[in-house]
């Protein structure tokens, strides 16, 4: 082809072309009108959604740290009330508050088998009234081998004593209920 | 056509004639921005989708239109842009600008009516070689018969670009056709 002029040509529309077309576009473009003003969207500007994530944060931190105050709160007048309201002790306690009343006072040449079973007895006084148990019968010792331990406890001092007391809780809390 | 497009813009203006007026403005401006989206993009289902798009944001950002340029040059420029972003994404999927070149061609052979003319096939493909500006300016000139006042609106180039542009465009295109054409 030596000459053409290209403004000569046809203007021509050559692509294939899909049935209803623009009837489809319309439907489908309608919808999404239809959609979109349903549910409108927001749109959201950067600062106030850094400030918001800022008070989330803070805000969750301060819930947490006041939920652990107040836990600890909790724990520590729970600890108090239980201490102060005189609940019943436990049996280690009273077996070791026997056995230093009977450790302090074992310089006391006075005391007798009737004596330590009154202690017995108040160690065993609200016990009774908690379990309802019949408390058994604690054997008496003999006075020649009361008077031997009392001796034998006379030779320690003060310190060796309460270090013995602590040591021998558990070892009282048995004898106690043999 | 003056008067239509008052009457568009005051339907599209109104909150509670919105719909109506989207339906007004489908009906104007739905074939030439069909036709104008289609020879960019070739491919008949995404022109079908960019058109849809660009009915959908002239919608939704119409409060942006000013009364101081004329309607279709508006809705030519979101056309324009959307149908561009489609290109660029075909072409970001191809190595070079032969394979976008050659990937275009194809589609146009697989598009083309089978009625269609052999010249008429030939520049459709001088068209797809061309650089996007020069493609830009030749379609809107040669098919659309815009003014070079109104294209320059839409593109954003002078007007004497432009027509600097249209000739280098259809200099190529001639050249291309007599290289090609086998009658």
């Amino acid at each position: 082809m030596k000459e053409f002029d290209i403004e000569k040509l046809e203007r021509k529309n050559i692509y294939k072309v899909p049935d209803h077309l623009f009837a489809n576009i319309q439907e489908n473009v309608m919808n999404d009108i239809k959609t979109s003003k349903k549910a409108p969207v927001f749109k959201l500007n950067w600062m106030y959604a850094a400030a918001a994530s800022v008070a989330l944060i803070f805000g969750m931190t301060y819930v947490l740290n006041s939920d652990n105050d107040s836990a600890e709160k909790g724990l520590t007048s729970d600890t108090a009330y239980a201490a102060n309201k005189g609940e019943p002790k436990t049996e280690g306690e009273l077996a070791y508050e026997t056995l230093k009343a009977d450790l302090t006072s074992a310089d006391n040449n006075n005391q007798t088998v009737v004596n330590q079973g009154s202690n017995v007895d108040y160690a065993f006084k609200n016990e009774k009234e908690k379990t309802e148990a019949s408390p058994k019968s604690v054997k008496a010792t003999p006075k020649k081998d009361e008077a031997k331990m009392n001796d034998y406890l006379d030779s320690f001092s003060n310190s060796e004593i309460a270090e013995l007391a602590s040591n021998s809780t558990q070892d009282v809390y048995l004898d106690l209920y043999n | 056509m003056k008067i239509k497009d008052a009457e568009i813009i005051s339907l599209m203006q109104n909150p509670r004639t919105q719909e109506k007026g989207v339906r007004a403005l489908m009906d104007a401006y739905q074939s030439r921005l069909y036709w104008h989206i289609r020879r960019i993009i070739v491919d008949g289902d995404l022109a079908q989708d960019t058109l849809q798009e660009t009915f959908i944001k002239a919608y939704q950002n119409f409060h942006q239109f000013k009364n101081d340029s004329q309607l279709y040059t508006w809705l030519y420029r979101i056309a324009t842009n959307e149908a561009l972003q489609q290109v660029n994404k075909m072409n970001k999927m191809k190595k070079t600008d032969e394979d976008a070149e050659y990937h275009m061609q194809n589609l146009v052979a697989d598009n083309t009516e089978g009625s269609a003319e052999e010249i008429q096939i030939l520049l459709q493909n001088a068209i797809q070689s061309l650089p996007e500006k020069q493609k830009l300016v030749f379609m809107m000139r040669y098919y659309d018969d815009l003014p070079y006042e109104e294209i320059s609106k839409i593109v954003d180039m002078s007007v004497g670009t432009l027509k600097t542009n249209y000739h280098y465009a259809k200099q190529k295109i001639e050249e291309f056709i007599k290289e090609n054409y086998e009658r």
